[in-house]
């Protein structure tokens, strides 16, 4: 047998690298087909691009709302408070034509704002297409207004996970030892206070706006993240590949950012975005008790917050903020489990 | 196990330190004094500062505080009731808060579980989809939202229930708020109870048993639902966070005179003493909670405290 080898002489040219014009070598090959993957699998899952669809309306809604109305979220008009809303074609088949039932204490009443010459039902020619608080401003603009608020808010905590906690988990995680335990025992202590607790205090000694908010974020809302990225990292940190770029002489930056973050980064953003709708929830919850952005600027917390005084009376005035806020709260959820889902087929029986 | 306690006592305590000294650094700092009207003479503020112990140096007054704090006295309120002492203040609001938060828990516990257990047991049909669209909704509609819309149909519109508290019906009026209060806690003990049962049944003791000839309710009460369970004390932590937050709101909307509407008036009209007194108690009750979850855990599950000694925490 090692005869027959041995007479046989083989040339480069008897090879042909099969398939050698259209395959390159990658060498990412690996993390691609992963993020496809993903992607189909996301792409499968109605829930969630329903979800992504419905966020991007309301981000394109939040920037062009306000802009399309006649209206500012300041404008005032004394004349014209408490309107029930009217829209420019809908009206025509008697929905939102401005028509209001009140319940008086003699029983209910239709009521028109709008008319101006109350023997011929001639009506004005203004129109509120979300109808008009008790001040006489705009609600469809300040809804809107509100959201912006929202998806700022929305945009922090995304920045606030990233920047904080990714870092604060992932060095705690990779030095270990004596710097784990001093950071970890210093998270701890932030995360035995309530928010709450920090925030109001917070608030004695600022005052209350959206710097505010922003800060007590920064705060508190790291911890979650930075926990995940810690366990994340103390499960990679001792495998192969790691030693393999400690012994190619790489840097401690190098090996946690650029060896370690891509192999976890699919749980960090799906962490992430379960903290938005928190943090959206955090601040709605303090517009609410009045612990949030100051009049006249307004977010959906403080629209609810405003609008609920007379919520019995003007029941549509409570409703679009209400509505915004549970979708946005909504849909982020659906598309965070989503891309979980997307990213981590096993959890989904989970 | 006494070592793990301990440890946690420990930080625990250390917590509630700090906590303390956060506020008393805070009052420090908070603009202006009882006591600095300019007709006072120099003998007069001497004497005024020498009767409330202002003339100690600042770490006699801090072991004060520390003192006073763990008496249970909080000093007066400002501006909320003139001069009444917190604790009074305390003494009546307190109960309902309790009492509302308690019927929260229980409530939401109940329905949870058995949502997630229906889920559960039929994964995979109608069932389970409608139960988890129940806990998505749960986990993502804001308290105040439920509130504001029970408030409206069942205490404005059909009047079942009062739509604002009233001392003479505390049952009653407690019937809202606490629905209100409860749709988080049924949505993550239904999410919980749902992933747990289903790695319990797909795990081999399960196998075993069902093939020793278990079936039907013995096999989910006794063999699925006992390990199930014990994981669920973790949700216990976020949960109370949940409702300490929720019933801020909550309260303010069905105008409840317990600690969270107390806590909002005060921080609307400035009243330090009576903030302060509530952070602290906030953050004692929401530290011991942490503490007894913590401990019970790890009596329940050795391997937590196991792992929880070793040297990666």
């Amino acid at each position: 047998m090692t005869n027959d080898l041995a007479t046989v002489e083989f040339l480069p040219g008897d090879f042909e690298l099969k398939g050698a014009e259209t395959t390159k070598l990658d060498m990412n090959f690996a993390s691609q087909r992963f993020w496809k993957d993903a992607y189909l699998r996301f792409r499968k899952n109605k829930g969630a691009v329903f979800s992504l669809i419905t966020i991007l309306l309301i981000i394109l809604l939040a920037v062009f709302g306000p802009i399309v109305s006649h209206y500012t979220y300041q404008q005032q008009n004394i004349k014209e408070t408490n309107m029930a809303p009217r829209v420019p074609g809908l009206e025509a088949l008697g929905i939102f034509n401005g028509d209001e039932t009140l319940k008086t204490s003699t029983g209910s009443k239709l009521k028109n704002a709008y008319i101006v010459n109350k023997e011929t039902g001639e009506k004005s020619d203004t129109y509120y297409w979300f109808g008009s608080d008790a001040l006489g401003r705009d609600l469809w603009t300040r809804t809107w207004t509100g959201t912006r608020v929202s998806l700022y808010i929305a945009f922090v905590a995304v920045l606030i996970d990233m920047l904080i906690g990714m870092s604060y988990g992932l060095i705690s995680g990779y030095f270990g030892g004596r710097v784990d335990s001093v950071l970890q025992r210093f998270a701890e202590i932030i995360n035995s206070i309530p928010t709450l607790v920090i925030v109001t205090l917070l608030m004695l000694v600022l005052k209350p706006g959206l710097m505010t908010i922003t800060l007590a974020l920064m705060l508190t809302g790291w911890i979650g993240m930075s926990r995940i990225a810690r366990a994340q990292m103390l499960k990679l940190k001792e495998q192969e590949f790691v030693l393999a770029s400690h012994t190619l002489g790489a840097s401690n930056i190098r090996v946690i950012f650029s060896e370690i973050l891509p192999n976890i980064i699919s749980q960090l953003i799906t962490n992430t975005m379960f903290s938005i709708p928190s943090a959206i929830f955090t601040e709605a919850f303090l517009s609410f008790v009045g612990l949030g952005i100051p009049e006249p600027m307004c977010s959906l917390g403080s629209l609810i917050s405003y609008a609920f005084k007379n919520f019995t009376t003007h029941p549509y005035q409570i409703v679009p903020p209400v509505i915004v806020l549970a979708l946005l709260m909504l849909c982020f959820n659906m598309l965070a489990d989503g891309l979980r889902d997307a990213f981590d087929p096993k959890m989904k029986e989970m | 196990m006494r070592r793990y306690i301990g440890k946690r006592l420990i930080i625990s305590v250390g917590t509630l330190f700090v906590v303390i000294l956060l506020l008393f650094t805070l009052l420090q700092f908070m603009p202006g004094s009882p006591f600095n009207d300019e007709k006072l003479t120099k003998e007069q503020r001497a004497t005024i500062y020498e009767k409330y112990g202002l003339d100690q140096p600042i770490i006699v007054q801090f072991y004060q505080y520390v003192l006073h704090m763990a008496q249970g006295d909080f000093g007066v309120s400002y501006t909320i009731s003139k001069n009444t002492p917190i604790s009074q203040l305390l003494q009546s609001r307190l109960p309902i808060s309790l009492r509302i938060g308690g019927q929260a828990v229980l409530l939401g516990a109940l329905i949870g579980l058995i949502l997630g257990i229906i889920a559960a047991i039929w994964h995979g049909t109608i069932w389970d989809t409608i139960s988890t669209i129940i806990s998505v909704i749960g986990v993502s509609v804001p308290s105040y939202v439920f509130a504001l819309a029970l408030a409206y149909v069942f205490g404005y519109q059909l009047s079942w229930f009062p739509l604002l508290y009233s001392a003479d019906l505390p049952f009653k009026s407690s019937v809202l708020p606490s629905i209100a209060l409860c749709m988080f806690t049924i949505a993550s003990i239904a999410r919980f109870t749902r992933s747990e049962m289903l790695e319990v049944l797909s795990s081999d003791y399960i196998l075993l048993a069902e093939s020793k000839g278990v079936y039907g309710p013995k096999l989910i009460l006794r063999h699925v639902l006992r390990n199930a369970l014990i994981p669920i004390v973790t949700v216990l932590a976020p949960l109370i966070v949940g409702l300490m937050t929720g019933s801020l709101v909550v309260e303010k909307i069905f105008s409840i005179p317990g600690i969270g509407s107390l806590l909002v008036t005060a921080i609307q009209s400035n009243d330090y003493n009576v903030i302060i007194a509530l952070s602290f108690i906030y953050s004692a009750m929401y530290i011991g909670i942490m503490l007894v979850v913590d401990i019970l855990y790890g009596v329940i599950d050795p391997r937590i405290r196991l792992s929880k000694e070793g040297p990666h925490d």
